[in-house]
């Protein structure tokens, strides 16, 4: 055996141990076919063709795996991008009830009459908000659906709030 | 399916058309063809991964070890006829055809 097949032999044994688990059977397959090439120099030939082969086949195994990562991040993206507009539904739902709890509260300081009117709680706190929070659902489920989705968590949870109240206390 | 149709493509389909049945080994095309195998095998590899060429270890000899086979699949060999049939002046059109003796 020649220097030249020897040195393709050794070439080929190094790709075969260094190859993605995806080429281990090409870089096998080039391996065992050098016992059938006669002459060594081109086995030798053979064999820088074949780790050229690999090499190739393997750079696609990992660009299509990072083309892989790379879509799983940018899925990852939009989850976060969704759950924040939820997030962002959810606050200015809050902060609306918030206010309206507020004015209520400015509302009873200037007119003490109306203070302690259970209809003006209701129509403040629940009523007008809950008719503002449908509108706004409605306004923005086709062009911002987490955020409608977040606006319309919070009424549901107001609503069902309500329900617990009246059930408990009336 | 799509597959690069390159003259080394058609030659390579050309050289599996010319006995479709049979199996046949890396430096056997690579004889037939005249291609070496740094372009011959990654051209094996797109074949046997979009699913129109079958592989297989052949058992080796007493002290020669396993080859590597390759055949068409039915698929393979359906892609390869109607490839042939677009490129029906060329050679492996005449393969498909039968005008030239496999």
């Amino acid at each position: 055996m020649g220097a030249p097949r020897k040195l393709a032999g050794a070439l080929l044994k190094g790709v075969l141990r260094l190859a993605p688990h995806a080429s281990r059977e090409w870089a096998a397959a080039m391996l065992h076919e050098l016992e059938f090439i006669p002459g060594d120099w081109a086995a030798l030939f053979w064999a820088l063709g074949s780790t050229a082969a690999i090499l190739r086949h393997a750079a696609s195994s990992w660009r299509q795996w990072f083309r892989s990562k790379s879509n799983k991040e940018a899925n990852m993206n939009n989850t976060g991008k969704k759950a924040l507009g939820v997030g962002l539904g959810m606050f200015s739902g809050l902060a609306l009830v918030g206010c309206a709890l507020a004015v209520l509260r400015i509302v009873g300081t200037l007119f003490p009459a109306l203070d302690h009117s259970p209809w003006a709680y209701w129509l403040a706190v629940m009523a007008i908000p809950e008719a503002i929070f449908v509108a706004a659902t409605v306004m923005l489920w086709r062009k911002r659906g987490p955020v409608a989705a977040g606006i319309l968590a919070t009424a549901l949870v107001m609503a069902l709030h309500v329900a617990v109240h009246l059930t408990l206390h009336w | 399916m799509k597959l690069r149709l390159s003259p080394q493509t058609l030659l390579i389909l050309d050289a599996f058309l010319l006995q479709a049945d049979e199996w046949k080994y890396g430096y056997d095309l690579s004889r037939i063809t005249g291609l070496k195998s740094g372009t011959l095998y990654p051209i094996l590899m797109r074949l046997a991964e979009r699913g129109l060429l079958e592989t297989q270890w052949e058992p080796g000899e007493p002290g020669k070890p396993p080859r590597h086979m390759y055949r068409f699949t039915p698929d393979g060999l359906r892609f390869a006829r109607s490839s042939a049939a677009a490129d029906a002046g060329g050679a492996l059109g005449q393969v498909a055809l039968g005008l030239v003796e496999g």
